[in-house]
């Protein structure tokens, strides 16, 4: 039989190439394979030694395009190509070649490093970043600020950088500032501080975290909302639980009619114009002013004038609140 | 039993070269499929040059007599050019589920084995089923064997130091050469090497019902291959052991054997019951089951650990028997 790399050779810069190397490597993320096999497959497929650094975790694998473990202590040469594996880059995966990759090469190295990066994840425990409890700790704000400090330390979050507080259902969790939270559901973000003042993004992320929606029919909206761009809305967060309101009632009536009407009215409050809104629904433009007009009938007030539209816009935000008491 | 047993998982490493290829390698095997591949480029074989390693290897091809009134049949020869010590022998049958390939296939491994050992590297051309159905192929094999070692002298090699080897259905032609040469008072073989050979017709075993559909020669293209080579008389009553070494009574006073296969495919049952049924018979065997392995796993994905295991494997072996 004609092996992987003969056929990935032969097929070299074809589209069947990258097809082959994503193959290869969801395959091996599937069958739970370990980093060695990861950076081998990256070194045979693209016919040179391949390394993973991990000065965090201390993992240091090498291997040579026979798919022979080679471990080498000299430091990486900074010309050959490379991907970060986490974002910030303390980890990182290298083609031992000079150049800017090709895309078979730029397509190995991104496929190689998302794997590698759920082994480094699910084998070596998570990066210290995201260790939960230290993660409580340093956002919490009763902790003293010798304990914050120390837990910075352990998280290796520098003095001089920036992060940002992330308020997921679960619990807290702390990025770098410029990433954004990868996470399958909902996730409130706080503005980018120091790590010391992590408990007051972490303050601010869990505001915003209320404000961010299932994004279902029953919960139409963004999942992951960032503090600072609430503005004003944020306020709203402060009103009392039980605080009457007369607009959350009437939309409350208003989505009991059908699921249609939900979807109308967050889609017409988010569109920056009523054919924009139409088109995001995939409604032709006279159905979807047919269903506004209905909408309009159920909440008891016209939606298409700036005032109409503020307050459809806050009555939403009232219901998400509502559907999302503080934890 | 018809009971459907879960498969065992494949190595991590094996299972992504087999999702990467699986366009390109199907579980099963049929009539218009082994057109397909007998006229395409599915199983490399290697050049002229690459046999010759750069004048490492003498290569040459003898035409010799086939057995009785069969035709004359080929052999591929690579001798070492500079040898560092006494000469053996490997006389290597090649893989193909009876019905593929030719005398260069697998060829290579040989090669890597002689460089080291010393060996004179013999591949015979034998007949392909279902052409050639039973006993055609193993007659070639065995025809060839015989000239081999009765020429030992011309080819440079130590008559002692001769042994067989083949993978796949190669390995179950290796495995006949044994019993044959045993029966019949053929040459003195030093061991036999059987690489996942396939070995019984009767293709009911657990690992063969485990493994339909999935991996590497599944069991339907197992049947394919059988039936090409026996027809009607596959799994029946009266085949011989010449055919499918699993049918062999006796495993008594062979030459001592390697056998390797992989957890994950057809040939797992019978493979080590092989080995079994030579330690119960007081012979010498080795075996080794390498875990998550589909058949033929080294050879597509030459470069995963576990593929690199098992060709390490097959080299301390050999260390011990050609240097023990």
């Amino acid at each position: 039989m004609k092996d992987l790399a003969v056929r990935l050779a032969a097929l070299d810069a074809d589209a069947g190439a990258a097809l082959r190397v994503i193959a290869y490597f969801d395959g091996l993320v599937e069958n739970k394979a370990g980093l060695q096999a990861i950076v081998r497959g990256a070194a045979v497929l693209a016919g040179c030694p391949a390394r993973l650094d991990d000065r965090s975790r201390r993992v240091h694998v090498r291997v040579d395009p026979a798919g022979h473990a080679a471990p080498d202590p000299s430091a990486a040469d900074e010309r050959w190509m490379r991907t970060p594996v986490v974002p910030d880059a303390s980890a990182t995966l290298w083609l031992e070649r000079i150049g800017e990759p090709g895309p078979v090469e730029a397509m190995i190295l991104e496929r190689a490093a998302g794997a590698a990066r759920a082994v480094l994840d699910r084998t070596r425990g998570r990066a210290p970043a995201a260790d939960p409890a230290l993660a409580e700790l340093i956002v919490d704000a009763s902790a003293p600020a010798e304990v914050r400090r120390q837990a910075a330390t352990s998280m290796r979050l520098s003095e001089s950088d920036r992060f940002r507080a992330v308020a997921l259902p679960s619990g807290p969790r702390v990025l770098p500032a410029e990433t954004t939270p990868e996470t399958a559901g909902r996730a409130g973000v706080g503005p980018a501080v120091g790590p010391l003042d992590l408990p007051a993004s972490y303050a601010a992320a869990r505001v915003a975290l209320r404000f961010a929606a299932d994004g279902t029919a029953e919960d139409p909206g963004p999942q992951v909302v960032r503090h600072e761009d609430l503005g004003g809305l944020a306020l709203l967060a402060d009103l009392p639980e039980s605080a009457e309101m007369p607009d959350l009632r009437a939309l409350e009536h208003a989505a009991a009619a059908g699921p249609w009407v939900l979807s109308t009215l967050h889609a017409f409050a988010e569109a920056s114009s009523l054919r924009a809104a139409a088109t995001a629904l995939r409604l032709h433009h006279s159905s979807f002013q047919d269903r506004i007009t209905q909408a309009e009938h159920l909440l008891g007030w016209p939606i298409r004038d700036p005032h109409g539209r503020l307050r459809l816009q806050l009555a939403l935000a009232l219901r998400r609140l509502r559907r999302h008491p503080p934890v | 039993m018809t009971t459907t047993l879960p498969p065992p998982p494949f190595d991590p490493e094996l299972g992504a070269a087999l999702t990467a290829l699986a366009d390109l390698i199907p579980p099963s095997l049929d009539g218009d499929l082994l057109t397909a591949m007998r006229s395409g480029s599915a199983l490399a074989v290697p050049t002229e040059e690459e046999l010759s390693r750069g004048g490492t290897f003498r290569v040459e091809e003898r035409t010799v007599p086939g057995l009785g009134d069969d035709p004359d049949i080929t052999l591929l020869i690579c001798t070492p050019a500079a040898p560092t010590g006494t000469l053996g022998c490997v006389y290597h049958t090649h893989g193909g589920g009876m019905v593929l390939g030719d005398r260069r296939l697998g060829v290579v491994e040989m090669l890597d084995w002689a460089e080291q050992f010393d060996l004179v590297v013999v591949s015979v051309e034998y007949r392909l089923a279902p052409e050639t159905p039973h006993p055609g192929p193993i007659d070639d094999c065995y025809a060839g064997l015989l000239w081999t070692a009765e020429h030992a002298d011309e080819l440079g090699f130590d008559r002692s130091r001769m042994i067989v080897a083949g993978g796949s259905a190669g390995g179950g032609l290796t495995a006949a050469l044994a019993l044959r040469a045993r029966d019949q008072n053929g040459p003195e073989l030093l061991g036999q090497m059987l690489i996942y050979p396939m070995l019984d017709d009767r293709n009911d075993t657990p690992s063969a019902r485990q493994m339909a559909g999935l991996g590497v020669w599944d069991r339907n293209a197992n049947e394919f291959g059988w039936t090409a080579l026996l027809g009607d008389a596959r799994g029946g009553p009266d085949v011989s052991p010449y055919a499918a070494p699993a049918r062999a009574t006796d495993l008594g006073g062979l030459p001592p054997a390697f056998i390797d296969v992989g957890s994950a495919e057809t040939f797992r049952d019978e493979d080590v019951a092989y080995a079994s049924r030579i330690w119960q018979a007081g012979g010498r065997a080795e075996l080794h089951v390498w875990p998550g392995g589909f058949h033929g796993f080294d050879g597509l994905a030459p470069t995963a650990q576990l593929s690199h295991d098992a060709r390490e494997a097959r080299v301390r072996w050999l260390n011990r028997l050609f240097n023990g």
